[in-house]
């Protein structure tokens, strides 16, 4: 099937982008055709597309009886009596008052409200005595400037066409479409002239002295001067955080200052090079990614269902981060394993579908094409549930998932407006859409049969299947007790009329009245404890799936098919007469049924990386039903693809900086942040590009840049306050707060709690109890209790390991900005509110915390002061001054007379609850037990209860300290 | 625009961070007013407070406010309306309720309602028949009552109201969520805060234990051993402000310590229901095991929106009557009729019904018909995203009825709006132009109604 292409090809425009585009004339002095022209180009097609909907395109129906149709009606005004526009004067007339936002606001909506050089336009047209030419007139000048690749309007940007020839004739302002634009490297002579009277130090980087100097070159001409080496323990802790997540310990810090003093530079290079070899590294750049795609072990919506073995997903992250995965294989693999996967299968069998599809059925995979598979799990990461949402309509929920976290993921594009219309900002027809969509409109959904292997930890499969299937087993006696009494009272019932018992499903298409009444026997409490037991009953059925070889992926296939509990159960299931793929059309307006054109698949026209497979088209993709995914996925992969290659570039420079160098890390279109330092961005970009597209290369580029290294203390003259207050310039080190895993993870390390784990099935952290057991809707019941993990050793491992379910956050992570993981999320929150101190000082979790690091502190040295020296050493990497010291020694004294005199409550942990909720078919609150078998031998962590007063008065001490900004922020 | 919400106090004054630490912390608390300082409406507001009762499952609107005759005639007839998920034999189902006229502006409401039904209180409320939800299903439907978007993540009407007008009390969270057992489809996602930045959450007062989480020190430690700890920390913190040099929004961090101090004093005072007379307590129901739960939580509303509190949610659960009708719905009205009798009658007698406005809705309203369940009638409803029913009261609102349904009640014919008209409505009523109150995120402005809609004038008064 083939797709029709509306408009005709120009030649891209992009090498015009240096130009200088404004032509700025003195209003009154411009020719009389100029002025017409502009109003042809220029203000015409602006008041049509920004006033015309409400004002003239229905003449019976003119808000405030306004038109702006022609000139007479503008000169007439509307209902006010006011005329919109006095010719020659701008400063008289409605019109220019409203769309100067000054007493009228028009358009109405901030989005559509006109910029500045906009308004100047209209007030230019206005000045120079509002001329209106004729239409035929209007059509010349508007077909003369079609023809220049450039004008003051913009350039045009050759796309596969609008839904309008305005829309698909229309201009850019360069710096708006600069993300599409292709990257521009330096060439070996501009580098030489940039580093021309720098020394790059011995053992520095050329890349990063090129990167220092396009920083310089911006600080310089804001008249700012750059900030002076951080110290060596501010360093230290800096990249130690960066690259792992977590805080340096006393000895690495002792080391790296020491070594410092002997060569700075080595001692660098080597605390990178320790640093990025550590397992520990991929644990704090993996939760990066696992961020931006939306990582969590459930599903989310109504039901919120457990995606079994998810982890295998995170864990592939986290191993692709370790082993510096090239990125373009990262992202191939996540948007097309599973068809690496089919094409080994292939060239190691005897190359049939039939062969294809047993394999997938048997999951007979060698570990790579394992492995391949695991990584689509990317594909399944988006909230989604069918229940009671149409077929079709679930389908396309899903693909438009597909379609918006493909763009902010791998492209920092945002789609999800592109659905319904041709895009308001960027050069992205709603055709392009749909033929994005249409390259996974052959894909499933499905739980695949996949190997373990040999790198995923299978540690506590066994306690956790004994753990469910006791779950499971009190659920089904429960249930079983209930439909007993059910039964019996049926019997009964058939008894008395004389009448042979029928069990439930016999009696199912019996009259009503030749059969009991529904739940004949059971009162209001049986019968919504029978809905929470059956409920259960498949949850906990379900959770033994964990334990199987299963992985979260999808398969090609030319239909779908769906059961009304789809999400329940998704396995491959190929309908018998699949046949050919779907026919895809563009959606009008995103409605299923609203279908226009026809499209091919296919990927983004206004991108300058072009498919090497079609010929007619360069961006149409195969119509096969395999190989779709997989020819998108290259071409997002492609050396040429400059939205895909800055995008992840401009990640990891905002994973350092806090910031990227353009600050919307989703969204590269005109309306996103532009770039502060383009040339930058596209140096290392090309950069990248050209060293096998590895990401610890470029973070040893910006890591050894001085910027980097800059102290964060701003510079002692306070210029760059009016010149840059964001310091976007980097004139010195952003300071930032700990992220939600940092905090946690950190003050485990410093407790000395923190478990080191491979991976494998998500850890339980102990969370506030009150949350654990609150109950929590789900349809049709509520979710069973969360129970964290039975030992310390389970549960006090890193955050990225916990259990993620989207309908339960763990409240510490959310209160720290933890992000939910319905949306992408480009960049992490770190405001400070105020219930985030109640949870930092009340907390049991931050209790336990202290004590922990109380009871280590005591266990490593039996000298007060030395244990407070100590404690500094472990939370800030550094001593405690001497006022410090005196000062808590004091308060722990203080505070040890308090503890004396009063004695904690143990805590205990219950080992079973009585949950109520609202039964429907009654209205009435019903009670039931839920059993909580972790806590019958739980190990827990030490409580105030368990340590003498004098080891409470040091824990005092220590939450202080880890209620500190110094413990939050990093310099 | 990013930059800004990471570290909202920057740009608050330069001058700020050079005070020291100690002198800071006593300074005039206005200097950190901060986000959600109060903040003038942009267009002459008729309410400043909004009471949201949400009655999560959807109430039937022709078992509460909309009589259907047509129905109970119909009653067990064959029933072909298409309505997406009910499949198989399907049979209308009669409202198990008879209905009367409970005020002179034509309010309607079936018997089971006694307490609302007092002219008192009925003559202040409007019945508003034409909305219409989109989703079929709680979690999308109830994300998009509550946020405006179908997906959930965006921002709730709670964080906007808060967002654009701040609120009263800085000790007091500006947005506050009650919930009366189970945590609702989809949890906390339907009173986040979106992209807006954190501070506009809404904040949980839990029916249970400690009323926000984690408010109360530990049991060993007692207030004046934490106020011992936050001078130590006050003083650990100022020393180190003194070596980074300043730093606002290292300072406001500082602050929060204290305002979360003044905060364990202020919060058990205003939840503290005791210091109402029993004649207040026993007409919101507290004394009767039925109404507890609901009358305590509108109580408290009106007690938060006493302190200044912007914005109260309460969720009542469990109005999803896909069977037995019946039981459930006179057993759920009887839980929140007095209640809600009660919070009008009380903002009514205490002047605060003109600046304050109740809602009353759930998710979606429920289908005439339903499907055999089991094999048999199960008198019951499916999910309606074409008409439902709401009651709104004070806060500018015109009291009567606005807008109607078709005689089955299937779907909504007159004055019919989608969500998020009615959005844009509240938000008018706030003093909020929909339009005006975004928030740049994801590449372009952002608003509650998503792309803008109307405010349905005839709700006005």
């Amino acid at each position: 099937m083939g797709e029709s292409v509306p408009g005709t090809k120009q030649c891209r425009a992009w090498c015009f982008l240096g130009l200088p585009l404004l032509l700025t004339v003195a209003a009154g002095a411009r020719a009389s055709d100029d002025v017409e022209r502009e109003f042809s180009v220029a203000v015409l097609p602006l008041l049509e597309q920004k006033c015309l909907a409400c004002h003239g395109a229905d003449a019976a129906d003119l808000k405030g009886a306004f038109s702006i149709r022609d000139r007479e009606h503008l000169l007439l005004g509307g209902e006010s009596g006011e005329p919109a526009i006095v010719p020659g004067d701008a400063q008289q007339g409605t019109l220019l008052a409203a769309v100067r936002w000054d007493g009228l606001e028009m358009p109405p909506k901030e989005n559509d409200r006109l910029t500045a050089e906009q308004v100047a336009a209209v007030e230019r047209w206005v000045v120079a005595g509002a001329p209106w030419p004729d239409e035929a007139t209007q059509a010349r000048y508007r077909d003369e400037a079609m023809q220049q690749a450039v004008t003051t309007e913009g350039i045009r940007v050759t796309t596969s066409g609008g839904t309008s020839e305005a829309w698909t004739n229309r201009r850019y302002q360069p710096d708006d479409v600069w993300a599409f634009a292709p990257v521009q490297g330096l060439s070996a002579e501009q580098q030489r002239q940039l580093l021309e009277g720098i020394d790059v130090a011995a053992g520095s980087r050329r890349e990063s002295a090129v990167v220092d100097a396009l920083i310089e070159t911006r600080l310089h001409a804001a008249g700012i001067v750059g900030g002076g080496r951080a110290d060596a323990r501010s360093l230290i802790r800096r990249a130690t955080f960066d690259l792992h997540g977590l805080p340096p310990t006393p000895e690495d810090v002792e080391a790296f200052v020491a070594a410092s003093q002997r060569d700075p530079q080595a001692a660098w290079n080597d605390l990178l090079d320790r640093l990025l070899a550590s397992p520990r590294y991929g644990e704090r750049w993996g939760r990066h990614w696992l961020d931006v795609t939306r990582y969590a072990d459930t599903g989310g919506m109504s039901n919120d269902y457990e995606r079994s073995n998810m982890w295998r997903y995170r864990d592939y992250v986290i191993r692709a981060f370790n082993d510096d995965k090239p990125y373009d294989q990262f992202v191939v693999e996540q948007l097309a394993g599973d068809e690496l996967a089919d094409q080994s299968v292939r060239q190691r069998t005897d190359g049939s579908d039939t062969e294809v599809e047993r394999v997938q059925q048997s999951g007979e995979y060698l570990p790579q094409e394992a492995e391949w598979i695991v990584a689509t799990g990317f594909l399944r990461l988006g909230p989604w549930d069918n229940a009671m949402v149409e077929k079709e309509e679930a389908r396309q929920i899903w693909l438009d998932d597909l379609v918006n976290i493909t763009g902010q993921a791998f492209l920092s594009t945002t789609m999800r407006c592109v659905k319904c219309h041709d895009h308001k900002f960027d050069p992205i027809p709603t055709r392009d859409y749909y033929r994005i969509y249409a390259a996974f409109s052959t894909t499933q959904m499905a739980e695949r049969q996949v190997p373990f292997l040999p790198q995923e930890n299978r540690d506590g499969f066994e306690s956790g299947r004994s753990h469910a299937q006791r779950m499971l087993d009190f659920a089904v006696a429960e249930k079983n007790r209930l439909v007993e009494k059910r039964e019996s009272a049926a019997r009964s019932w058939f008894e008395e009329r004389g009448l042979p018992y029928q069990d439930e499903a016999a009696r199912k298409n019996l009259d009503d009245d030749a059969k009991p009444p529904r739940n004949v026997g059971l009162d209001h409490v049986d019968e919504g404890q029978l809905k929470v037991r059956e409920q259960d009953e498949w949850i906990w059925t379900r959770q033994l799936e964990r334990y199987e070889p299963m992985a979260q992926s999808v398969y090609n296939a030319a239909s779908f098919e769906l059961a009304w509990n789809g999400a329940r159960k998704l396995r491959i299931k190929r309908a018998k007469n699949s046949g050919e793929p779907p026919v895809c059309h563009i959606l009008v307006g995103g409605g299923l049924t609203a279908r226009g054109d026809v499209v091919q698949p296919g990927v983004l026209s206004a991108v300058p990386a072009r498919l090497a497979s079609t010929e007619a088209d360069p961006f149409l993709l195969t119509e096969e039903i395999s190989g779709r995914r997989l020819g998108l996925a290259r071409w997002i992969a492609d050396a040429n693809n400059p939205l895909a290659t800055r995008s992840i570039v401009n990640r990891i420079w905002q994973g350092h900086f806090g910031v990227g160098i353009a600050a919307n890390a989703n969204n590269f279109g005109g309306k996103g942040a532009k770039p502060t330092h383009p040339q930058l961005l596209d140096f290392l970009t090309a950069d990248f590009v050209a060293h096998g597209w590895s990401i610890k290369r470029l973070h040893r580029i910006i890591m050894n840049t001085a910027a980097y290294q800059r102290a964060s203390l701003p510079p002692a003259d306070e210029a760059w306050k009016a010149v840059d207050p964001d310091n976007r310039l980097l004139s010195h080190f952003p300071k930032r707060r700990l992220s939600a895993e940092e905090i946690r993870d950190g003050i485990l390390q410093i407790t000395g709690e923190l478990q080191e784990r491979p991976g494998g099935l998500p850890i339980m952290p102990e969370i506030n109890m009150e949350v654990a057991l609150e109950p929590r809707m789900i349809q049709f019941s509520l979710a069973p209790a969360y129970q964290p993990s039975r030992t310390p050793h389970e549960r006090n491992a890193r955050s990225i390991y916990a259990y993620r379910v989207r309908g339960q956050a763990d409240p510490f992570c959310e209160l720290f900005n933890l992000p939910n993981p319905n949306e992408s999320c480009e960049l992490r929150e770190a405001a400070a509110v105020t219930p985030q101190v109640f949870t930092l000082l009340n907390s049991d979790q931050m209790t336990d915390r202290s004590i922990a690091f109380a009871l280590r502190l005591e266990r490593e040295l039996s000298e007060p002061a030395a244990q407070i020296d100590r404690a500094f050493q472990l939370a800030f990497g550094r001593q405690a001054t001497d006022a410090e010291r005196r000062r808590l020694l004091a308060y722990r004294a203080e505070m040890a007379d308090y503890h004396r005199e009063v004695t904690p409550e143990p805590v205990v942990f219950p080992t079973a609850i009585t949950r109520s909720l609202v039964e429907e078919f009654s209205g009435q609150v019903f009670e039931y037990q839920e059993i909580l078998p972790v806590f019958e031998d739980y190990v827990p962590d030490l409580k105030a209860a368990d340590v003498a007063p004098q080891t409470r008065a040091l824990a005092d001490v220590c939450l202080l300290l880890l209620n500190t900004n110094e413990f939050l922020y990093l310099n | 625009m990013n930059l800004h919400r990471r570290s909202f106090f920057c740009g608050l004054g330069a001058s700020l961070g050079a005070v020291a630490a100690s002198q800071l912390l006593a300074d005039d608390e206005s200097r950190f007013a901060g986000p959600l300082a109060a903040k003038p409406p942009m267009l002459p507001a008729r309410a400043k407070n909004v009471i949201m009762l949400f009655m999560e499952g959807g109430p039937g609107h022709m078992d509460t406010f909309d009589p259907k005759p047509e129905l109970t005639r119909l009653h067990k007839e064959e029933s072909k309306l298409a309505f997406g998920q009910e499949t198989g034999f399907k049979f209308f189902v009669g409202s198990p309720f008879s209905f009367r006229q409970v005020s002179d502006t034509g309010l309607q409401m079936c018997d089971q309602w006694k307490h609302l039904a007092d002219p008192y209180v009925a003559d202040e409320l409007c019945n508003y028949r034409g909305c219409q939800a989109e989703s079929l299903n709680h979690p999308e439907a109830l994300f998009h009552m509550n946020t405006g978007s179908r997906l959930g993540g965006d921002p709730a009407i709670g964080a906007w109201a808060t967002y654009g007008l701040g609120t009263e009390n800085q000790n007091l969270p500006g947005y506050v969520v009650m919930t009366e057992l189970a945590l609702p489809q989809g949890g906390s996602t339907n009173w986040s805060s979106g992209f807006l930045p954190p501070h506009f959450q809404g904040t949980r007062l839990r029916p249970t234990g400690s009323p926000l989480l984690d408010l109360a020190s530990q049991p060993h430690k007692s207030r004046a051993h934490q106020r011992r700890a936050l001078d130590e920390l006050a003083w650990l913190n100022g020393q180190h402000l003194e070596r980074v040099g300043s730093d606002d929004t290292l300072a406001a961090r500082m602050e929060s310590y204290e305002l979360a101090f003044r905060m364990q004093a202020e919060v058990p005072g205003v939840i503290d229901l005791s210091q109402e007379t029993p004649h207040t307590q026993a007409m919101y129901g507290l004394d009767a095991p039925e109404t507890e739960t609901f009358g305590r939580q509108c109580l408290m509303a009106r007690r938060l929106v006493e302190q200044g509190v912007r914005f109260v949610q309460i969720f009542s659960g469990g109005w999803d009557s896909h069977d037995y009708l019946e039981r459930g719905h006179t057993a759920r009205i009887q839980s929140v009729d007095k209640p809600v009798a009660a919070l009008i009658r009380d903002l009514k007698q205490r002047g605060m019904l003109d600046d304050t406005l109740v809602i009353w809705t759930g998710e979606f309203g429920r289908t005439p018909d339903n499907n055999k369940r089991g094999g048999v009638y199960s008198l019951g409803r499916g999910h309606n995203n074409k008409a439902m029913t709401m009651l709104l009261a004070g806060g500018g609102v015109k009291p009567g009825v606005v807008g109607m349904t078709d005689e089955l009640g299937a779907s909504a014919v007159e004055c019919v709006h989608p969500i998020r008209d009615l959005h844009v409505t509240l938000l008018h009523l706030l003093g909020l132009d929909d339009n005006k109150l975004t928030y740049f995120h994801g590449g372009r402005f952002k608003q509650l109604s998503q792309f803008g809609g109307e405010v349905i004038h005839e709700l006005l008064a």
